[in-house]
């Protein structure tokens, strides 16, 4: 009996020391970028498609905060408990001083300059798809924004500290068991290339997905309902789907959708405020104009 | 006699149509009444970004008229919002914060109200699409705010 129950624990060690070797994180190495020629302009456009702002905002009662610069500090409400997005201006306290690999690991694989997992509220799940290239640039652009000194704020976990050690390394088994990997997104060489931009910054940048995208046991976005809508992720209300717009009578053809994406409910889309999309879509009104009908032309040949 | 009878049976019809239209108020429930007139309000906008859309002509009358209805609409969605009406007996999409920060919710209420009379000023085609705009980000930023998306 003793020896069954030694066993067990030797065991249940084994086991839990190799889930936690497997869950520790899998960085890539700085020889994994070339050279890099930076284009801050085009670091903006992602910066904006991406909504990085949208997120890392200064706290709602910190009213002495520039809201045009990512100090963070707003809280993130997810089923997992309350998070507070932190400071990424170029400041000590933010990410100055980070190098390129650190930041491509970080927006690309969810992977702290620490060592340690990123939370999936940071949409790096999507970023994934993005070119290390287009990452570079908005590095290159937020190292233009104004430094500004802001210390960063612990979330709120039910257990605190310790949960949320185990929980960070636990993310390594939820990055495998969701089938999580940094994979660029590949062109669709059938389509044209308003077609290809468009689902590059839906699916990349834009992580429209995250939200329209139902999730599956694993919490995982369900690729075979990709964009069909579902519960809201913070778990209030329904989020619509983005398919079979033109045959629901949601928008007229891509121009129309494009026109929604620019103005929104000022031109009378009466879907396109709550729950966070009002933050999207104000993101959107601020791209180049091709962009928002490059994205409208990707969603309108959704079946 | 005869028209005593017709006369009291009038009184008694325009009794009841009274009733039935007091009924009606009385058991809608605050739920029912801020839809209805928030549909109201979805209306009269899009009758006015239809111009801005150029799928129909400008038209002073045609914005003030849909202008003036939509403010009304917006007054009166304002004053169905009791404390206590986060929930009923009708699915509802306004969201819990609204009791927390009822005088911000007032405040954009107002906001709306306000842009919208400004719209039903509106007589030069030239100053439309400013005033459009600044309704639909009275829309916008309490949609943002307060409401689930439905779907
Ligand atoms: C949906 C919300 C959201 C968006 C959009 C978002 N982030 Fe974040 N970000 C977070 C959260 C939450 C964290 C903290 C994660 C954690 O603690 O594990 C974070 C963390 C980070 C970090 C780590 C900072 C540190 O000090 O360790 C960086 C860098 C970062 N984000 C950059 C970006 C960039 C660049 C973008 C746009 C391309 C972006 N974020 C968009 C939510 C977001
Ligand atoms: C934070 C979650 C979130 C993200 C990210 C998001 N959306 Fe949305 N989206 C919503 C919600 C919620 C609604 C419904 C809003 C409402 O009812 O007012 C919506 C509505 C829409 C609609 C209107 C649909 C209709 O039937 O009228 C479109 C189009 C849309 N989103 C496109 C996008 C695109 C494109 C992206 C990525 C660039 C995106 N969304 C990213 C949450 C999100
Ligand atoms: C002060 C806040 C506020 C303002 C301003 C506001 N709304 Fe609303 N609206 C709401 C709330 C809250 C709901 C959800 C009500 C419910 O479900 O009980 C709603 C619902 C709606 C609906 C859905 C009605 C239904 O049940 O189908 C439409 C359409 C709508 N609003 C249009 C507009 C338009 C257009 C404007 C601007 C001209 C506007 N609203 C201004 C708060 C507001």
């Amino acid at each position: 009996m003793k020896r069954i129950l030694a066993a067990g624990i030797i065991a249940g060690g084994i086991a839990a020391a190799v889930g936690w070797i497997v869950a520790a994180p899998d960085p890539l190495p700085a020889s994994a970028l070339g050279a890099h020629a930076a284009n801050v302009e085009n670091g903006k456009r992602l910066y904006t498609a991406a909504g990085c702002l949208s997120c890392h905002l200064p706290a709602k009662d910190d009213t002495e905060a520039d809201v045009s610069l990512p100090s963070g500090g707003r809280a993130l409400k997810t089923p997992a408990g309350v998070f507070y997005p932190p400071n990424i201006t170029p400041d000590a306290t933010g990410i100055g001083g980070w190098t390129g690999i650190q930041f491509v690991n970080a927006v690309k694989g969810g992977i702290s300059p620490q060592n340690t997992h990123y939370l999936p509220a940071f949409p790096y799940t999507s970023y994934a798809r993005m070119t290390n290239s287009d990452v570079l640039d908005i590095k290159a652009y937020m190292d233009t924004l104004k430094p500004v000194q802001a210390s960063n704020r612990q979330p709120d976990l039910p257990l605190g500290l310790p949960a949320e050690t185990v929980m960070r390394r636990g993310l390594g088994i939820w990055k495998i068991a969701a089938g999580f990997g940094p994979v660029e997104f590949a062109r669709d060489a059938s389509r044209d290339e308003v077609w290809n931009r468009g689902a590059y910054l839906v699916r990349g940048p834009g992580h429209c997905g995250e939200c329209h995208t139902p999730r599956n046991w694993a919490m995982a976005l369900d690729a075979s309902r990709w964009l069909a809508g579902g519960p809201h992720p913070e778990g209030a209300g329904k989020v619509p789907s983005l398919r079979n717009l033109k045959a629901r009578k949601r928008f007229k053809d891509a121009k129309d959708l494009a026109t929604a994406l620019e103005f929104g409910e000022t031109l009378g889309y009466d879907k396109m405020s709550s729950g966070g999309m009002a933050a999207v879509q104000t993101n959107m009104s601020k791209l180049p104009a091709e962009d928002r009908l490059a994205i409208a032309t990707y969603l309108m040949s959704l079946e | 006699m005869y028209s005593r009878l017709v006369s009291s049976s009038r009184t008694a019809v325009i009794g009841l149509t009274a009733v039935m239209a007091l009924s009606t108020t009385a058991f809608a429930g605050p739920i029912d009444d801020r839809q209805a007139a928030m549909k109201n309000v979805g209306k009269a906008m899009g009758a006015l970004a239809a111009i801005a859309k150029k799928e129909a002509p400008f038209d002073a009358g045609v914005v003030n008229s849909n202008a003036t209805a939509l403010a009304d609409n917006v007054k009166a969605a304002k004053d169905h919002f009791p404390e206590g009406s986060a929930t009923g007996d009708k699915e509802t999409w306004a969201k819990a914060e609204i009791w927390q920060n009822k005088a911000d919710f007032d405040a954009k209420a107002d906001k709306a109200v306000e842009a919208a009379m400004a719209m039903a000023a509106v007589t030069a085609e030239a100053d439309f699409g400013a005033a459009l705009g600044a309704l639909g980000n009275a829309c916008k930023a309490c949609h943002t705010d307060y409401r689930r998306p439905k779907q």
